[in-house]
């Protein structure tokens, strides 16, 4: 029975890296190809059900789906690599110094369990009440602050392990300097703890953003996002319930495809989880 | 055990201190003049004034901390800017709905993913199994408040068999029948979630049941049911309620979202209006009663480990 779950674990991948691409190729080009203008209002077309013409429908504006929800796709995306990587440039330093030096771990982890107190989306939402004005930046910010507390714990716990190896103490024992160890031996090895918390942050902080603006405290409303559109579509959900459906099907599309890889990557980074997924 | 239990409730005492610098420190941030943030343009200098005797804002920084720290002590969060009336007797108002929301989500969460998880580990790499795996990985996948909605449409638009939104206090009117309101919320909410627990149910009841005495228990010629529900699900519990007391923070985050979806007059939706509002005393006191209350639910859950499994009390 074992190869059957590898072909399904190997077609969920291949499943989940399709997916990944076509999205990416989407968020690219897709202001070229869309077959509307996705703020082109046509009031005589608003509310129309998915057709030929319109392969998702129009809204209440009459501007066409598809084509709001394939551009949307580039915000989605800009979002999620930006505060991915905020939390790598924030996490992995903190962590790795953590993880390291005991008395600074002990200060810092204090601090990193009091932020997590916070539910993710309060702490977003409070900050970006902080921060006043709706905007990508802003965006980035209150929901980067959110994960980089996470990347902190994973790079953490990572290093703490890893500065145990033999090795390190070997190059100690050489009289390497604490600073070529932490770089040459510890952060080499922390890529794949690193990659592997990046996908699930892309992941959720995707799910977050959309959150976000699906309560109208994201990024302006005239930039087509999947949470805006759907929090637009809430009037019209019995009459024209395709302004929800498709925006949510390509989020939970991408979440899942995150999702996935990033368990198929810890899977083979990560031998020792293996057996548990 | 007592050494336990102090070293505990002392990392509580840290954490909370900890929670209310961060909460004070995230205040200092707004920028813009304290009183004409918390009490408009148009204050007079005696609100001003009056203002300043309880928060110290005319004071240095340490004084500000100072009072703020001993007015949390007493229970003063300040006063909502939009209702004007102290932020903990808004959020006490609001309270109920929410709480109700989450046992029932918890509900639903307990009751779909433990089945689901001791089904799965059972009978590993069966179809049922790989479904269920599926299942949870989409439920973990799909945004609480899309799935909200889409249940919106069928049971509340289409079928017509529940409300769509809206909650009445079953405490105020004594109407029981109110809490069909919550249970599309809940649903959507406890869905994403019991796919986690889901999850773990199933790793964790994999690796007890390939446990010597689990050979034995069937050895002895035990039923199938006695050995799974009596000798490895007692065993799986503790990692199946590490999980489920890590759902607190994601119920409460999907909450939030969840609220506004169907229009429950909870917390969640307080916090949103807040944030559109800019009722700073508001949202800073939502952030407290919940940071609080998670610490709390994390002391309380530790010290129900260590007395369901007494190795963890020496580590």
């Amino acid at each position: 029975m074992g190869f059957v779950k590898l072909i399904l674990r190997r077609k969920t991948l291949l499943f989940a890296v399709g997916v990944l691409l076509s999205l990416v190729v989407i968020s690219i080009f897709a202001p070229y190809f869309v077959p509307y203008d996705p703020d082109a209002l046509r009031v005589v077309d608003r509310l129309q059900p998915p057709s030929a013409a319109h392969f998702f429908g129009t809204d209440h504006f009459g501007r066409d789906i598809f084509s709001r929800v394939l551009v949307g796709t580039r915000v989605t995306f800009i979002l999620g690599i930006s505060i991915s990587a905020f939390a790598l440039v924030f996490g992995v330093p903190l962590g790795v110094l953590s993880g390291y030096y005991d008395r600074l771990g002990m200060l810092i982890m204090r601090i990193v369990d009091a932020i997590m107190a916070f539910p993710a989306i309060i702490l977003a939402l409070a900050l970006m009440a902080i921060m006043g004005k709706p905007g990508m930046v802003n965006v980035i910010i209150a929901v980067g602050m959110v994960w980089a507390p996470r990347m902190v714990r994973v790079v953490y716990s990572s290093t703490l392990s890893l500065r145990e190896n033999t090795y390190v103490e070997a190059a100690r024992a050489l009289g390497a300097s604490s600073g070529r160890i932490l770089v040459r031996h510890i952060a080499v090895n922390l890529l794949s703890p690193v990659i592997v918390q990046s996908t699930f942050t892309f992941a959720f902080s995707i799910m977050e953003v959309a959150a976000l603006n699906f309560l109208g405290v994201g990024i302006p409303p005239y930039v087509p996002s999947w949470g805006g559109m759907m929090n637009e579509g809430r009037t019209y959900i019995i009459r024209a319930p395709w302004i929800i459906i498709f925006p949510g099907v390509f989020l939970a599309l991408s979440v899942l495809s995150f999702n996935l890889l990033g368990d198929a990557l810890r899977d083979r980074l990560d031998p020792k989880l293996r057996h548990l997924v | 055990m007592l050494s336990f239990v102090v070293r505990r409730a002392a990392g509580m005492v840290v954490s909370v201190l900890l929670v209310v610098t961060i909460t004070f420190i995230l205040m200092q941030l707004i920028p813009g003049d304290p009183a004409s943030v918390l009490l408009g343009p148009n204050a007079t200098p005696e609100q001003i004034e009056a203002l300043n005797r309880t928060w110290g804002f005319d004071k240095p920084i340490f004084v500000q901390f100072y009072k703020y720290f001993a007015n949390f002590l007493r229970g003063n969060l300040g006063e909502s800017i939009f209702f004007r009336q102290p932020v903990l007797r808004i959020i006490g108002q609001r309270a109920e709905t929410s709480v109700f929301l989450g046992i029932m989500a918890l509900i639903v969460v307990v009751g779909l993913g433990i089945p689901a998880g001791v089904i799965a580990a059972v009978r590993p790499n069966s179809w049922v199994d790989n479904s269920l795996l599926l299942l949870a990985l989409a439920g973990a996948s799909i945004p609480s408040f899309w799935l909200g909605l889409m249940l919106m449409v069928l049971f509340a638009g289409k079928l017509h068999l529940l409300p769509s939104s809206g909650y009445t206090s079953v405490i105020a009117t004594g109407n029981i029948a109110n809490l069909k309101n919550l249970i599309l919320p809940a649903f959507a909410l406890g869905f994403v979630n019991a796919a986690l627990v889901a999850r773990t149910a199933r790793s964790s009841m994999l690796d007890v049941l390939r446990a010597d005495y689990i050979t034995t228990a069937r050895a002895k010629g035990l039923r199938d049911s006695v050995v799974i529900l009596k000798h490895a699900l007692r065993n799986a519990a503790i990692p199946i309620t590490t999980v489920i007391s890590f759902t607190f923070a994601s119920l409460v985050s999907g909450a939030v979202v969840t609220e506004n979806v169907f229009a429950l007059p909870g917390v969640g939706s307080l916090i949103v209006q807040s944030v559109l509002k800019r009722d700073y005393p508001t949202i800073q006191g939502i952030m407290l009663v919940v940071a609080v209350l998670y610490v709390v639910i994390n002391f309380v859950t530790d010290l129900a480990y260590a007395f369901l499994d007494p190795r963890i009390r020496y580590r």
